[in-house]
């Protein structure tokens, strides 16, 4: 996305990596100073390889129901070296991985610095809390629930700081925007209280067992990391695949170039700033990537005609884009998509039509956010009778609009988070129609 | 007929299981009530079930079993407690009509992997000179030797019996039965955790075999589902060319269901018969550019339409090779002079064979026989000998094959 003032941004970004690297490595150094290493150290030496593994391997996803094996591996840790020094250990193992050698190759520098401070910190907060309510004691049948208290509580304020810092930086990046409401934090932290049980009993199991369960922990870790990797996969293969079919599809026609994808672009942006998040801003996200793919079994003629359609015309596109929802909405998850997809034409104040059809009731928030993407979309970029309009003309129509056509809410939305960006859209010098289509005469495109 | 064999086989397997499990129990020198409350557990384990990446669904019992070698530590007591968990799992089935149809020679593969599994234990532990199990390191290669070989049996049961009854190639199944590895090593993991961990921690034992065990088993859930949306998504998008008029409706619906029976038939990997069903429903996604007027007018090529479809599909990363099997389905196996064109994947050969029959029987509406008749004409170049072959056995298993047969 073009980015207007990037001097500030970068600023911001520097001060941040650098001020979150030093703090991070202060505090390794000042861990590491008086040479007390976990024991044995080899086996720390394992655990760092192993959290680099899948720290590597992992895979991110919008899915808050699934445990980060990286934590796991931490939070094990901390039970595995509670008799010396499980702070040492942790904050080493988080230490080691967030560098990757795909950053260096993409020459990456912003998220991994500020991952490394934040992830140190984090996790060796944690690992303190650890060591604080279970003190380097023998781990035994006996103290076991004492055990299994602290790397609870370690994992659920590992789980909250690393919350709070990823809200800090993306707030001093972006401003005050992107922020996500805490009342998601109980939904986010039921798979760390579950990382935490599990962590205590695998380290337990390696005291009161010795090192033959060691090559179970991993397995349980490997198997862990390996299911929800290949879920991801084909999650992101699902997303893609879509996205690619509508991307090529459009490619047909020069003029719906893209659209898609930057109405898809600007609906989680709004979603985002209006309190959307995991699956409801997902399928925001997705019900956009197909608000047009019935137009895709359209004639391109009738799409691209300048005049009026005919009543004849209207029908037949109505019948193909209709035959698509159907279709569409045959698989499962699609259906609630497709439903806000096919009501994204509807109006605010409940008029508006449909193909010439009156609509049924007032549409859902999705579909009002969806509306205003698609008109923003639609006025800032070309068409096959004028170039695209300004993003003042833009914002000053959706405004007019506002209350009738659209939500006033998703408007305001809308212009704050573009603004707060400092992303630009649209000709900049194109401040009506007229000059719009007279410009157009001009550089005549085919598809 | 079948059916009385199958229940024959289920009902030997049952009583040989009770006989055994009680010679086993009365040499053992474990109290008897042990040895029950053992089997007892085998078999509601076996009421439990879970769903495998290969869409197979399976038991929690074998997470059981593991736990049993480092509980029981007694050859003859883990004997008893195994085949009487079997006998008596027999029974749950018998009341409760089971959800997979684990009814005869299916049972009879879950018995013996078990016992196969339970053999390896005791026969290993022989040969490392203990009479008895002691949890120690040498237990657990022991144990997980066992789990190997309790794959590897069931999987080659579960190949030879399918073969039995479905039709699909010993192969396949094989190939399919080994997907699984993931479900089953979590569950082994799960079981041998218990077994180690019991004695000292007791009833914390339980949380450590089953978190472990949850978390995978949420995301083995979420995966199964992804697959099926995932594959209906490709199935709507593939008809987005019909439903514009643009192609015979149902067509890749068809050709899609005739090309995945003839790779079962050959014994394709599970890997590319997905990849072959995917390819084969958007075989003729290209159609779509003709919903531009000026390219209709201008005339088109069967190449045309392969390129332009692979075009579009070549555009989602993850479907790189099934775009590449779009983009040769229209080439000939073989070209003058030439023994075979080995560089046409099999897959697109199986497309147009399938297709070709499609439109022979759907849109020419001729009958099984003589649209088979049409493809063995164009044997010379178009359509693979080895494939129609696969055809004809698969129509014929179908009992359409009968020259009256008609529409």
């Amino acid at each position: 996305m073009n980015q207007q003032n990037p001097t500030r941004q970068q600023r911001v970004r520097i001060r941040l990596a650098v001020g979150f690297v030093l703090a991070a490595v202060a505090l390794l150094v000042w861990l590491l100073l008086p040479g007390d290493l976990p024991d044995p150290p080899w086996l720390l030496v394992v655990f760092a390889l192993v959290g680099i593994y899948f720290d590597w391997t992992a895979v991110e996803i919008n899915d808050h129901l699934v445990i980060s094996t990286s934590l796991l591996v931490q939070i094990t840790a901390a039970v595995v070296f509670a008799e010396s020094q499980p702070v040492v250990a942790v904050a080493v193992i988080a230490a080691v991985s967030p560098f990757q050698p795909a950053d260096f190759r993409l020459r990456r520098w912003f998220e991994p610095s500020v991952n490394f401070g934040q992830i140190v910190i984090s996790a060796t907060a944690a690992a303190a809390l650890f060591a604080f309510i279970a003190p380097a004691a023998a781990v035994t049948p006996e103290n076991l629930p004492r055990f299994v208290a602290a790397a609870v509580a370690a994992s659920a304020l590992q789980g909250a700081l690393n919350f709070t810092l990823v809200q800090f930086i993306f707030r001093s990046v972006f401003g005050a925007r992107q922020v996500r409401p805490w009342s998601n934090m109980l939904n986010i932290m039921l798979p760390y209280l579950g990382t935490g049980v599990l962590a205590a009993l695998l380290g337990a199991a390696y005291h009161l067992r010795g090192l033959v369960t060691l090559p179970l922990i991993f397995v349980v870790f490997f198997v862990s990391q390996m299911t929800f990797v290949s879920y991801a996969r084909l999650r992101e293969a699902q997303d893609s695949t879509l996205r690619g079919f509508v991307k090529a599809l459009e490619a047909k026609d020069l003029y719906t170039r893209g659209h898609t994808e930057r109405v898809a672009y600007f609906s989680e942006l709004i979603g985002t700033e209006m309190g959307f998040n995991g699956t409801r801003l997902e399928k925001l996200r997705w019900a956009a990537l197909i608000h047009d793919v019935g137009k895709l079994a359209v004639p391109r003629d009738l799409i691209r005609k300048r005049a009026r359609l005919s009543g004849d015309e209207w029908e037949q596109m109505e019948m193909h884009v209709h035959l698509v929802e159907e279709l569409l909405a045959e698989v499962d998850f699609l259906q609630p998509m497709v439903d806000i997809a096919a009501h994204h034409h509807a109006h605010y104040d409940g008029n508006g039509y449909r193909g010439g059809h009156e609509h049924e009731g007032p549409p859902s928030l999705e579909a009002r956010i969806l509306a205003v993407a698609d008109s923003f979309d639609a006025m800032t970029s070309t068409r096959s009778y004028r170039v695209a309009l300004s993003q003042e003309y833009a914002f000053t129509e959706l405004r007019e609009n506002a209350g009738t056509q659209f939500d006033p809410d998703v408007v305001e939305a809308l212009i704050e988070i573009i603004d707060a960006r400092g992303e630009r859209y649209g000709s900049p010098d194109v401040d009506s129609e007229e000059e719009a289509r007279r410009r157009a005469e001009g550089i005549r495109l085919d598809g | 007929m079948a059916e009385r064999k199958v229940n024959g086989i289920s009902l030997t397997v049952f009583i040989a299981c009770l006989a055994f499990g009680a010679v086993m129990a009365s040499v053992s020198a474990r109290d008897i009530k042990v040895v029950l409350l053992g089997a007892a557990i085998i078999a509601l384990a076996h009421l439990v079930t879970v769903p495998a990446p290969s869409g197979e669904h399976l038991y929690l019992a074998i997470g059981a079993a593991t736990a049993v070698p480092f509980l029981v530590r007694e050859h003859a007591g883990m004997l008893a407690i195994l085949s009487l968990g079997m006998a008596m799992a027999w029974g749950v089935f018998a009341v409760k009509k089971p959800v997979a149809g684990l009814s005869g020679s299916q049972f009879l593969a879950e018995v013996t992997s078990l016992m196969a599994f339970a053999m390896t234990v005791v026969v290993l532990s022989e040969l490392t000179i203990r009479s008895d199990f002691d949890i120690d390191a040498g237990t657990l290669p022991i144990v997980a030797a066992g789990g190997i070989v309790w794959f590897a049996v069931r999987a080659l049961i579960r190949s030879l019996v399918g073969l039995e009854s479905e039709g699909l190639s010993a192969r396949f199944l094989w190939l399919l039965a080994l997907e699984d590895w993931a479900a089953i090593v979590s569950l082994f993991t799960s079981g041998a955790l218990f077994g180690l961990a019991f004695e000292k921690m007791r009833w914390w034992a339980i949380p450590l075999a089953l978190l472990p065990y949850a978390f995978s088993h949420l995301a083995f859930v979420r995966y199964n589902n992804t697959r099926i949306t995932y594959g209906q998504t490709i199935r709507a998008l593939a008809q987005i060319p019909e439903v514009a008029g643009l192609a015979t409706p149902g067509h890749s619906e068809r050709t899609a269901k005739v090309a995945v029976a003839i790779a079962r038939d050959i014994g394709m990997h599970p890997d590319e018969v997905t990849e072959l069903e995917y390819a084969a429903l958007m075989h003729d996604i290209g159609r779509i550019t003709l919903n531009e007027p000026a390219i209709l007018r201008a005339g088109y090529t069967d190449e045309d339409l392969a390129r332009w479809g692979a075009q579009i599909i070549g555009e989602a990363p993850f479907l790189e090779k099934v775009g590449l099997l779009v983009r040769e389905q229209h080439r000939p196996y073989r070209n003058i002079g030439e023994e075979r064109d080995e560089s046409v994947p099999l897959a697109s050969k199986i497309i147009k064979v399938a297709s070709a029959y499609d439109q022979a029987r759907n849109d020419q509406l001729l009958s099984a026989v003589d649209s088979l008749e049409l493809l063995h004409l164009g044997s010379t170049y178009d359509y693979d000998p080895d494939i129609t072959a696969s055809l004809r056995r698969i129509v014929a298993a179908s009992g359409d094959l009968h020259p009256s047969s008609q529409v």
